[in-house]
């Protein structure tokens, strides 16, 4: 069932499952998190009442979960995201639809829910748009964060860390344009505006690599990004990697 | 100077700033050797090309070149990498019979084939360069005709163009449709003397314009007059649990028995079916276990020349060389290494996304 095109999944440490999807079949997989070999998924969300829909060229490559909520987030096209009880299994409909021309979502783009903070954020059109966290319909965003000082950008994926209202995403990544240095920053959930994200970590800088995923570790106060499709190749030449950094100010 | 030695601004939790972290990496995971991915022979120069995914490059042996069981991995004779290759997310490698040009398929955000001279090393520019649909995969060409296939991945279908095509040239048919049972379509294979095409479908299967048809089918392999386009069902089509596919890759035919070769994957075997075969059908030869050091095989090519069977492992940085009537548990005649004869490759085709799992301390990877 697991194909191509896998950009953005998640764990959920809850309730211990992988949640991923398969966007050629417009899909959503729940996997034990143990699960090893050709182990089939514990919950497929997949059928005509699902909503799902993707693209011809992409789409369907990213998924969040809340576990505290239990909800599954999935960006969909041509703008939105589908919000799915975390125990449906089937040909089942989604509980919401965030989606409009109010709500400023692009295409299908990274989506991450702040349950301390009750907000929902997704980062599309080079900005995080943060949402009230059970927003539907054509809701407007209850703050924006973008332009040059917040240096938004787009990256696969996105986290929160609740304990701190932090949003991380990618920043300073402006593919093509002089200057660029693709990096990872730390914004606060309560920002607005045109404002400077609090911490930053200059990645490519540092390493020569572009992230692509992110995922945090907060025991070990790190951050590990994953880094493909590197259109300013590194220079070792290796086009696929995974790195760690320490990153303990965000904790 | 923060606590661990790094160079930092001061804490900067305040609006308005940024504390900038600057420490190096705590660790890197990356694989520094090759890993390939498909497998073409250049029987006029008698060399061998393997397609690396990991570093994108396109790395040239002698076709005889075996590596020693005590040596670390051999050299190849050139290398075709870098920016001006435009060779990036590469997934199948074509010669051209007649004068030796190399073809590479560039998946993913590469969306073109860019073909070289045989003789090109190091970063230069392709000769030319034809645009295709995005999630193109594997190529095969009629050189009577000079037709070149091209199978996509998805929305699924098989697209035929010039052999010489470039630029933005257009394919000269399309075979699409849901008649045509063509779902997230991966290997090609042509038979030119009996007129077939034949393609390989992991059975993941929607139609983007329409919300929630989504569904799954089994593996399978479709078979086409060489002729198709539109819409056009297949005239067979092999397909069920005793055909062992899981995951199959490229595929080669061999003319003279009219047999069909299959890089399985998942499954670590290459499958030999009969042309004909049909429906829920066994395959007629496998070549599978240890002694194959295969591992995770995603390509095969049949070299009717010499009667051998070139395979690429994408999980040992290695290509293997068998008769073209292996069977079973068989040692390869010959195996050319990238790495350590014990090497288990990291796998990694694109490293998109990552997620942690903290319960087991782990690190996930889809590739």
């Amino acid at each position: 069932m697991i194909s191509r095109t896998m950009h953005g999944f998640a764990y959920d440490a809850i309730h211990d499952e992988i949640v991923v999807t398969s966007p050629l079949a417009q899909a959503i997989l729940i996997f034990r998190g143990a699960a090893n070999g050709e182990e089939r998924p514990v919950r497929v969300i997949q059928g005509p009442h699902t909503q799902i829909l993707g693209t011809a060229g992409g789409g369907l490559d990213k998924v969040s979960v809340d576990p505290v909520n239990n909800e599954i987030l999935l960006p969909v096209a041509p703008g939105g995201v589908l919000v799915f009880d975390r125990a449906a299994n089937g040909d089942v409909a989604p509980k919401r639809l965030l989606s409009g021309p109010d709500t400023q979502i692009r295409g299908m783009s990274p989506v991450a829910v702040d349950p301390a903070n009750n907000v929902l954020i997704v980062n599309s059109g080079g900005a995080m748009l943060i949402f009230d966290r059970t927003a539907s319909g054509n809701a407007k965003p209850k703050a924006v964060i973008r332009g040059e000082k917040s240096g938004v950008a787009a990256i696969s994926t996105i986290q929160v860390y609740p304990e701190k209202g932090w949003v991380i995403g990618g920043c300073d990544r402006a593919p093509g344009m002089a200057g660029s240095s693709p990096a990872i920053c730390a914004w606060s959930v309560k920002d607005n505006g045109d404002a400077a994200p609090r911490w930053k970590i200059p990645v490519q800088q540092l390493t020569g690599y572009s992230p692509s995923g992110i995922a945090l570790d907060p025991t070990n106060k790190a951050v590990i990004m994953s880094c493909a499709g590197q259109r300013l190749r590194p220079p070792n030449g290796i086009m696929n990697a995974v790195i760690t950094f320490s990153w303990p100010e965000i904790f | 100077m923060g606590p661990s030695g790094d160079l930092q601004r001061p804490a900067a939790q305040n609006a308005g700033e940024t504390g900038v972290t600057s420490r190096p990496p705590l660790r890197n995971i990356l694989d520094t050797d090759p890993i390939y991915t498909s497998v073409a022979v250049d029987d006029m120069h008698d060399e061998v090309l393997l397609q690396d995914s990991n570093t994108w490059s396109i790395r040239v042996f002698n076709r005889l070149d075996n590596t020693p069981p005590n040596a670390r991995a051999t050299e190849p004779k050139r290398v075709i990498s870098g920016s001006e290759t435009d060779v990036q997310f590469n997934s199948c490698v074509y010669v051209d019979p007649k004068n030796g040009d190399i073809y590479s398929v560039e998946n993913d955000i590469g969306d073109s084939i860019v073909v070289f001279s045989h003789d090109s090393n190091g970063n230069i520019k392709p000769l030319r360069k034809l645009k295709v649909t995005h999630r193109a995969f594997a190529m095969a060409v009629d050189e009577d005709t000079e037709e070149l296939f091209l199978s996509v991945q998805y929305p699924p279908q098989i697209e035929v163009y010039r052999k010489m095509a470039s630029g933005d040239e257009k394919p000269l048919r399309r075979l699409e449709g849901e008649s045509t049972r063509l779902s997230d379509s991966h290997g090609i294979a042509i038979d030119t003397k009996n007129k077939l095409l034949f393609v390989n479908n992991w059975g993941n299967i929607s139609d983007y314009k329409v919300a929630g048809t989504g569904r799954f089918e089994s593996p399978s392999i479709t078979v086409y007059p060489l002729k198709a386009g539109g819409d056009t069902p297949p005239v067979r089509v092999i397909q069920g649990p005793k055909t062992q596919l899981n995951w199959p890759g490229a595929m080669s035919i061999n003319p003279d028995t009219r047999e069909l070769f299959i890089a399985n994957d998942v499954n670590s075997s290459i499958l030999v079916f009969r042309e004909a075969d049909t429906g829920d059908v066994a395959p007629a030869r496998v070549i599978k276990g240890n002694k194959t050091r295969l591992s995770n095989p995603t390509s095969v090519l049949v070299d009717t020349k010499h009667n051998e069977l070139w395979v690429t492992n994408l999980g040992n940085s290695s290509a293997t060389v068998y008769a073209l009537g292996a069977n079973g548990d068989v040692a390869p005649i010959r195996m050319i290494r990238s790495a350590p004869l014990d090497k288990v490759s990291l796998k990694f085709g694109k490293t998109q996304a990552v997620a942690y799992d903290s319960k087991r301390e782990q690190i996930l990877v889809p590739n």
